[in-house]
């Protein structure tokens, strides 16, 4: 069951620390060479715009008093390619800096999918799936340009503080120091409003996630709000939700405006410092007048980018709450996956063993104990039983959804935790009672079954399914453009599509978790010989309500009491008078 | 431009904060111009200053004050800057709440068609990235533009009193940036669009990858889900690439007209100081404040091309927010009474949706308290026709009446507060089960949820769940199964207690016996009184039915009670065969076997 729900922030999981920045230089180290070429572009521009005061000085030192208007036009037109080199040198980095940022989002937005292409169902069954849906869009493009341009700026700032630093040293040491005396105090007040910016954006982020997760529910359940008039209620929810994000955001901006009027202050009050002490503490004559008037532009100068890192460092804070929430989703385990050394499968008979499997889906319960069968190849079985009592279960297992506790579940023998995933579930067919529609067009959606097939093999699929006839009565036939929550598709209808997906697929194994229930009740009839084909040659499990269904079936195991109750054919079920007689004579009655 | 406007419309309540916003924002600026002026002071007397020691010895407290001048100067400028930001972010932030509520009612109250027509994930779009672009619109472009114009015009008319040639040769540079950034604007826009289009599919990609996780799995399709995935994250980050790269296009000659502004003075400065028409501290004095000039023309070419950004995005949002329902209150609507007495009428209904004709000439009439089933095949039009009750969809031609009034004369509240759907698609909140029942009441007693799970046959169940009812069930309540949902979706309509129930196919996925006794709930057990309309497929739920309603192809092909379709050929004859036929062969078993 699901742990989350819209109204509640989700924890994280790992408290922050730098191994999240460091962890993302993965994504920066392959491009790290283009990065490199930026920051060079970088420097050589910076020193390029060195060159323009030099120009303008000599022109106002030199050239304008001796009346030289020659050289003045030459002065002007050298200042002219400096503006146009640094112009030059600044877009390309543009260009190389506009590349990278977007490959590194590209690079995290696949790992992400890609990690939860892996995730089991449970991941998806215990959170909001707007929530999900945010991490990969919205939080991947927010860090984009923290670690692309914020990476180069930042060390950018760095050397040009360096640089300054040296500069100041070797003018005057005494009045460095108290131009840098100004450090400590700015590394007290960044770290005291640090640390509840931090948490104020993780609290942002934690809202938006919650708001967004009640409105893609909103989206997808509008009928039901409409239904039951709920609208003005769920509004309301709404409007709490979306107050919350805004008190939160407030809050958080609070912290992170101040960050910039800190620096400038105190970047002020280390000038004053320079001027009182050159001129008041210090003795007259200990410090030239010159040398003073050096130090307070260095000063200004050296508080320049430390105020420049001060913001970067506060974007930093605020995208790094975004970029832990997807580092802790490509954290999320894989509980199944392929072992080490798994093979594919690469033919199948269709032979199914239990070997006294246990499973329960938390610690402690379980759902089904010590439950051993074998089914032959080309056996139909079905489940029956009381809702709960864990045929759902069984077929999951089968098709590797969930791993077992105890025992072995064999294909032809061979453990199916011993082959990989993909090639296991490529011989399987597996029919769930959601069945989802993409958006796109019907024969899409019945392709996805089997990617290259013609479309005339799609054709064959409806026919066989009984969907042809509804599907060329649609306004563009089979090129109808559908989607999930649409209402150009009944229920009965979305279950036909997804059947003919299914026989499409050509599976050895096929599962059939009441796949016809919403199909009224002549289709079905007409369905049975489609049906019949789809079970020809392929062992296969259903669970389904209608006896009609079950009764055609090799094999129908009563499932109850976390085993199986009783198991045989129906003529033998019915002999024995136990709990299948009483059901089915229950129903026909 | 109607953009603007509209953004002006929904700064409503706001308006107050974002004008003082930006005043404090113009006189910040103005701050920034006069701050150097202390420090000048001090430099000027103390430092450069040919009698420099003797003014500090003669002049310590006018050094002081001085220093405390630079500090409090400084000091009054920050808190004010943080004063103006702190109002942006309110203005903005009320302003973007103002329309995110909106748009939610906005979304919640469309018809069937507007779902049809609007996937999850480009609304999730516009409801995220678009709004931010919105957001980033009021707090940021607009600030930026208005504080750019004030310190251009500013230096610039400081220019003019000092210099009017000099001044005149700096103007003449500006006509490049309109002419530049008008040219920039053109191309944008569709590089913009491109970019909300690629990421309102890459969502839409993502978002159904999420919700169809199952089948995903099932077919074994995640390399192929990467590979569908990638293709959108391609093409959204080659357009942003182009976006970017067009801007880089036209941002160099912005660029170099900013940065030509230093060789423009350096020029004609330097000659009009050979000339003698233009001083040294006059030429110093514009050279320090060359910035002011510099750089909002730089920043106003990034403000266009985030406008463009805006413009793109905004339209978006615009299209939902005036987006309107066809189905809404008709004007001469009346409020009706609390409690219906749940007669239904359908008086010659015709429904197109499309082209396609889904019901053609249909009429019935259901009693109050009646129970009554609809039957035919998949897509012959049973859910469409029950969706004329509620109004989810509105008849071309016809009357579709409930309690002997047409259903547009009735308040459309009024109407669905009265009728208690169990859909097909059963859709849950990922909430308590407790508050999944009392969706449509949600001040309803524990007791009174926990009796409409016991009618629904959902109790059971329930009490087993680790829990209980305060068990969270996923999104569209996933974790249960398929029977389990629609008994929860059950229990959660006949807690309204409805005057009209409505079961479209809700028992189709729970086994017989759970379905006689809700069956049996609903026909003995209800504390209400309740019309029963029941879309079924099983001739189990149709015997004792006071009336049964054979759709075929959108027309009513018969109609009668069990006894009477069975004597008719006709599809409930056949039905009824079919599921019999088992029947029969059980009772050839038990011969065999007795």
């Amino acid at each position: 069951m699901a742990r989350n729900k819209y109204d509640v922030d989700e924890q994280l999981e790992a408290p922050f620390d730098f191994n999240h920045l460091k962890r993302s230089f993965v994504y920066i180290k392959k491009y790290r060479k283009r990065m490199a070429a930026a920051l060079f572009i970088s420097i050589a521009a910076a020193v390029v715009g060195l060159v323009g005061p030099l120009v303008t000085q000599h022109a106002l030192d030199v050239t304008i008093p001796d009346k030289n208007i020659k050289e003045l036009i030459l002065l002007s037109l050298l200042l002219l390619g400096c503006s146009l080199t640094a112009t030059v040198l600044g877009n390309i980095r543009g260009r190389i800096m506009t590349v990278v940022g977007q490959n590194i989002i590209f690079d995290i937005r696949e790992d992400l999918f890609a990690h939860l292409q892996k995730l089991p169902f449970t991941y998806y069954d215990d959170r909001p799936h707007g929530k999900i849906l945010i991490r990969v869009i919205n939080y991947v493009n927010s860090v984009s340009d923290m670690l692309s341009n914020g990476m180069i700026n930042f060390i950018m700032e760095i050397l040009n503080m360096v640089f300054i630093l040296i500069f100041m040293l070797i003018v005057d040491v005494r009045l460095t120091l108290v131009a840098m005396s100004g450090l400590p105090l700015f590394i007290l007040v960044m770290f005291a409003i640090k640390k509840q910016q931090r948490r104020a954006w993780q609290d942002v982020s934690n809202k938006s996630s919650n708001m967004n997760a009640y409105l893609q529910e909103n989206i997808v359940g509008a009928r039901i709000t409409q239904v039951f008039t709920r609208e003005e209620k769920n509004a309301g929810i709404y409007d709490q939700l979306n107050s919350k994000y805004r008190k939160s955001w407030m809050r958080a901006v609070k912290f992170s405006n101040l960050v910039w009027p800190a620096t400038d202050n105190i970047s002020t009050l280390v000038r004053a410092a320079l001027f009182a002490a050159g001129l008041l503490i210090m003795d007259p004559g200990e410090v030239s007048l010159g040398v003073l008037a050096a130090m307070t532009g260095y000063a200004a100068r050296f508080w320049q980018p430390i105020m420049n890192l001060s913001n970067i460092v506060n974007n930093f804070i605020n995208n790094i709450a975004y970029l832990e929430r997807i580092f802790e989703t490509l954290d999320e385990p894989v509980t199944i996956t392929d072992k080490e050394g798994a093979e594919d499968i690469e033919d199948l008979s269709g032979q199914v063993s239990f070997n006294d499997v246990t499973f329960g889906y938390e610690e402690g319960s379980s759902v089904i104990e010590h439950v051993s069968f074998d089914v032959r190849p080309g056996e139909s079985v079905a489940l029956v039983g009381p809702t709960c009592a864990g045929k759902s279960t069984i077929v999951s297992l089968i098709s590797r959804f969930y791993d077992i506790n105890q025992g072995s579940i064999t294909f032809d023998g061979v453990d199916i935790s011993d082959v990989t995933l993909r090639s296991l579930r490529s011989h399987m067919g597996i029919m769930l009672q959601d069945s989802f529609i993409f958006s796109g067009t019907i024969m899409d959606n019945i392709r996805y079954g089997r990617l290259d097939a013609k479309d005339e093999e799609i054709i064959r699929a409806a026919e066989t399914v009984c969907a042809d006839s509804f599907i060329r009565e649609m306004s563009d036939g089979y090129e109808t453009e559908v989607n999930e929550r649409g209402s150009k598709l009944s229920g009965g209808e979305k279950q036909l599509i997804s059947f003919a997906r299914t026989l499409l697929s050509d599976p050895k194994i096929l599962v059939l978790d009441e796949a016809t229930s919403s199909i009224d009740a002549k289709t079905e009839a007409l369905l049975q010989k489609g049906i019949n084909e789809l079970l020809k040659g392929r062992t296969s499990f259903i669970i389904a309500h209608r006896l009609s269904t079950i009764r055609n079936c090799d094999r129908i195991m009563y499932i109850d009491e976390k085993g199986i109750l009783e198991s045989g054919s129906h003529e033998e079920l019915m002999a024995k008078k136990g709990a299948y007689y009483q059901l089915y004579t229950s129903q026909s009655a | 431009m109607f953009q603007l406007r509209w953004l002006w419309e929904n700064m409503k309540g706001s308006r107050r904060n974002y004008i003082i916003a930006l005043t404090l924002s113009v006189l910040c600026n103005g701050l920034y111009i006069t701050s150097p002026y202390f420090q000048s002071r001090i430099v000027d007397t103390f430092v450069s200053n040919e009698n420099a020691y003797e003014n500090l010895k003669n002049n310590r407290d006018t050094f002081v004050l001085l220093l405390c001048g630079m500090i409090g100067a400084t000091l009054l400028r920050t808190s004010m800057q943080y004063a103006c930001n702190m109002y942006y972010e309110t203005a903005s932030q009320g302003m973007i709440y103002k329309v995110r509520t909106h748009l939610f009612r906005k979304i919640e109250n469309q018809d069937m068609e507007f779902y049809d027509r609007f996937r999850t994930g480009d609304l999730m779009t516009r409801l995220t990235g678009d709004l931010d672009m919105v957001r980033h619109m009021v707090s940021w472009v607009i600030k930026g533009f208005v504080e750019s114009v004030a310190l251009f015009t500013a230096s610039m008319i400081y220019f003019f009193v000092i210099d009017w040639r000099t001044a005149l040769c700096i103007l003449a540079m500006t006509p490049v940036i309109f002419f530049v950034t008008r040219l920039f604007a053109r191309h944008a826009g569709p590089a913009y669009r491109k970019v909300r289009e690629t990421s309102s599919a890459l969502n839409t990609a993502a978002q159904e990858n999420i919700s169809g996780n199952r089948v995903v799995k099932a077919f074994a399709r995640e390399d192929y889900e990467i590979e569908k995935f990638r293709k959108h994250d391609e093409d959204y980050r080659s357009a942003n690439i182009s976006a970017a790269m067009m801007w880089l296009k036209y941002h160099p000659f912005i660029d170099i007209a900013a940065g030509g502004l230093s060789v423009i003075l350096l020029l004609f400065g330097g000659y009009f100081m050979i000339q003698r028409h233009l001083t040294m501290g006059q030429y110093l004095a514009i050279s320090n404040l060359l910035w002011a000039v510099s750089n909002p023309m730089r920043n106003i070419g990034n403000y266009i091309n985030d406008f463009q950004r805006f413009m793109a995005s905004a339209n978006k949002v615009i299209e939902i927010y005036y987006e309107a329902p066809k189905i809404v209150d008709r004007a001469d609507a009346e409020e009706g009474p609390a409690k219906f007495r749940g007669e239904v009428e359908f008086c010659g209904v015709d429904l197109s949706i499309g082209d396609k004709k889904i019901l053609d000439n249909i009429s019935f009439h259901i009693s109050p308290g009646e129970n009554v089933v609809i039957m035919g095949a998949t897509g012959s039009g049973k859910t469409s026709l029950i969706n004329l009750i509620p109004r989810f969809l509105d008849c071309e031609k016809g009357e579709v009446l409930v309690d002997g009034k047409n259903v547009r004369l009735h308040k459309i509240k009024d109407l669905r507060k009265n009728i208690g759907i169990a859909t097909q698609d059963v859709l849950l909140y990922s909430d308590t089960i407790d508050s999944n029942i009392a969706f449509g009441d949600s001040e309803l007693e524990e007791a009174y949820v926990r009796q409409c799970a016991e009618l629904s046959a959902a109790s059971d169940f329930i009490e087993r769940l680790p829990m209980k009812y305060d068990t969270i069930v996923g999104e569209r309540g996933v974790g249960l199964s398929g029977g389990q949902k629609q008994r929860i979706s059950l229990a959660r309509a006949l807690a309204i207690r409805p005057s009209v129930l409505i079961l479209d196919d809700t028992t189709s996925a729970v086994d017989m016996e759970t379905e006689s006794f809700i069956q049996n709930s609903l026909e003995k057990r209800l504390d209400f009184p309740c019309t029963k309309i029941i879309i079924a497929q099983r001739i189990s739920s149709s015997k004792n039915a006071d009336k049964i309603i054979i759709l075929e192809n959108g027309k009513i092909a018969d109609m009668g009670t069990h006894d009477e379709l069975i004597r008719r050929e006709g599809y409930y004859k056949q039905i009824y065969e079919l599921q019999s036929g088992i029947n029969c062969a059980a009772e050839e078993k038990k011969g065999v076997t007795a």
